[in-house]
């Protein structure tokens, strides 16, 4: 069965008197240690598509499953432990907490899921950010670091509970070309190690390194190539 | 997330705006002191009257009038005229008789003073407004000395005591005790009975000086007080001749009461109810206790109130406080739930932030509260000493009152709190990570 299984999902959002919708009748499954690349222009419904598989938003209508529990209709605290233990997110502007250090990032899904104790939590801290090169940046704050450091801060940080798929919502965006595929480079890496990984991007070099490539216009999947 | 974690998470955040943290904690404090001082003030006054009408035996004691349905302050006035039952000897014995009796003793006013003057300065005082009561001393009347000693047996027909009122009047403010042995010479009216009735002075010694429980005035042995109370005059006789007559006021109207020491005070409606079928009145000084405790619990209710009002605007102050953070950290809320915060936890993130705000204060509140009854004691102690009080240090702070402000002001800030709380947390995810 797949790890996740996406079927006749639809999301409208009112934006003024308008209604936008989203995702329209989209159905996508993913498998374990899948790689995909979800691409489309601006406001075609790739966050939200992403945000639905990531369990931030839920569909008006559809399913999601995930080992057989449906999103769609699981309550905000299903939600939030399957974010927190099973998912993890990367930004495209990181959303590090300017206030706490590169190791308080990386392990403030462990405090919110009340794992372990400070050492331990620590120690996982530490190590998630050596599987990024970072562990000599551990106490400096979002401030004293480059982007493409801080997009790693926020990789570890999505590492730290050992989560089955990764979800990275235009993790390049602010990134020039070089940092950028230093970040690519590095959820590859993860990938190949045996993490789901979904990437939203509209940059076609990122979405060329993806085992599949699902294009999405006007909520609407388009297009869907096979393995690079 | 564990509680300790939020507690730290939130000690953390508020540390981040110390200015406008130090602002709301302060507006909690102002409300905590006034809670704090207000209620601690009226407790305290309260347990100052407590022991001091058990020091006086206040508690314990049952007056016995002629009249029925007195109360236990228009007793120890009641003037017998004639009209209600007579008190005289007969009834101390058959008061005596009753159970849970303890002592009992006759009690009088001395009715023919005019004026007394203290030998030393000779200084005149009129005798206006003032209480002279007469008692045998057994025992059953006691006072709150401020100098000298008690009535006693071996006084009788020199002793009096005189309230620190009249020693004040007396120009012996704080000086009380060199009062004690002086004389002061008692004056008496002549306008009570026959044109020509007299009365010679008579010259007390000043055994101690008390605090007047019933207002100001002197206190003398009952004996001596029924001699006071003869009016002698002359007059013809059937035969032309001269006769002395006598005439003491006690003699024709009665005594005022008998005041009973109770065995125990729980036994005053025991004695009240066994009087009353001898068909006098009595009245409990309990009861007088219990009311003026009624209207310090009442003066206590309204203050407290007021200090609950600074205590209802200081949680306003939160109220914004935490409207604001939620405002200001609508991305930070955002990144949290993405990364699995539930929205109990946002919630209980910041009321445990509210709460701290109000446990800060709270705790600062109770600490200048005893500072601040430190130094009120300082004021009062100097009072209480020039007013020759024993008593020192009357206003205490309750570890009772600091625990349950503590507790309350924890708990405003926590349900001041609810409202941002529950903003914070039905912020949508998505939208709150797109917030700038």
């Amino acid at each position: 069965m797949a790890f996740v299984q996406c079927s006749g999902l639809r999301k409208t959002y009112t934006v003024g008197d308008e209604e936008v919708r989203a995702l329209d009748n989209v159905s996508i499954t993913v498998e374990k240690g899948d790689f995909i690349a979800i691409c489309g222009p601006s406001g075609s419904g790739k966050s939200t598509l992403a945000n639905v598989i990531g369990g931030l938003d839920q569909p008006d209508e559809g399913s999601v499953l995930v080992d057989g529990v449906d999103l769609a209709k699981a309550r905000d605290k299903e939600l939030s432990e399957y974010r927190n233990s099973r998912i993890g997110f990367v930004f495209q502007s990181f959303n590090l907490q300017a206030h706490e250090t590169a190791l308080e990032n990386v392990i403030s899904p462990l405090v919110i899921g009340g794992v372990g104790k400070k050492k331990e939590r620590r120690e996982r801290g530490m190590k998630a950010l050596e599987r990024v090169g970072l562990s000599d940046r551990a106490g400096h704050k979002p401030t004293q670091l480059s982007g493409g450091q801080r997009q790693r801060v926020a990789i570890a940080r999505a590492l730290v509970n050992d989560p089955q798929m990764i979800i990275a919502d235009e993790p390049t965006g602010n990134l020039d070309s070089s940092r950028g595929a230093d970040v690519i480079a590095e959820l590859r890496r993860l990938n190949s190690e045996g993490i789901t990984l979904i990437i939203i991007t509209h940059d076609p070099n990122v979405a060329a390194q993806a085992k599949r490539v699902v294009e999405i216009k006007d909520g609407k999947i388009t297009e869907r190539t096979g393995a690079r | 997330m564990r509680f300790s974690d939020q507690f730290r998470t939130g000690w953390r955040n508020l540390s981040r705006q110390k200015l406008r943290t130090t602002l709301t904690i302060f507006a909690i404090v102002i409300g905590a002191v006034s809670v704090t001082v207000m209620l601690s003030l009226v407790t305290s006054a309260k347990s100052f009257l407590v022991s001091s009408a058990q020091k006086t035996g206040m508690d314990k004691r049952v007056i016995v009038t002629g009249s029925t349905g007195l109360d236990y302050r228009e007793s120890t006035w009641n003037w017998p005229d004639g009209s209600g039952k007579r008190i005289d000897k007969d009834t101390l014995e058959a008061v005596t008789k009753l159970p849970h009796v303890a002592s009992a003793t006759l009690y009088s006013q001395v009715q023919m003073i005019r004026s007394f003057v203290l030998e030393s300065t000779n200084q005149e005082l009129e005798f206006k407004n003032l209480s002279f009561e007469a008692y045998t001393p057994n025992g059953t009347i006691k006072h709150l000395l401020v100098a000298g000693e008690e009535l006693s047996e071996k006084t009788n027909g020199t002793g009096i005591l005189v309230t620190t009122g009249v020693a004040n009047d007396l120009g012996f403010k704080g000086r009380e005790s060199e009062l004690v042995g002086q004389k002061l010479v008692l004056k008496f009216r002549t306008d009570m009975g026959p044109p020509d009735a007299r009365k010679a002075d008579e010259t007390a010694v000043i055994t101690g000086v008390v605090m007047g429980e019933n207002g100001d005035g002197l206190s003398v042995d009952l004996e001596w007080a029924v001699r006071m109370n003869t009016m002698e005059w002359t007059q013809k006789g059937p035969n032309g001749q001269t006769e002395t007559m006598k005439e003491s006021q006690i003699d024709r109207y009665g005594y005022s009461s008998v005041w009973v020491s109770l065995d125990d005070k729980k036994n005053a409606d025991a004695l009240m109810a066994e009087v009353a079928k001898l068909g006098y009145g009595a009245a409990a000084g309990q009861e007088e206790i219990d009311t003026q405790a009624t209207v310090f619990t009442i003066i206590g209710a309204v203050l407290g109130g007021i200090g609950g009002i600074a205590l209802l605007v200081a949680a306003i102050g939160v109220i914004n406080t935490m409207v604001m953070a939620t405002l200001e950290r609508t991305r930070e809320i955002g990144i949290m739930r993405a990364i699995g915060a539930t929205k109990r936890t946002v919630r209980r993130l910041f009321r445990v932030e509210a709460g701290v705000l109000g446990f800060m204060g709270g705790l600062f509140g109770v600490a200048i509260s005893f500072g601040v009854a430190i130094g009120l004691n300082q004021l009062l102690n100097k009072q209480l000493e020039d007013s020759g009080i024993t008593d020192r240090d009357i206003v205490s702070i309750s570890p009772v009152i600091a625990l349950v402000v503590l507790l309350i002001t924890t708990l405003i800030g926590m349900l001041a709190g609810s409202l941002p709380a529950r903003r914070a947390a039905n912020m949508d995810p998505v939208e709150a990570l797109r917030y700038e």
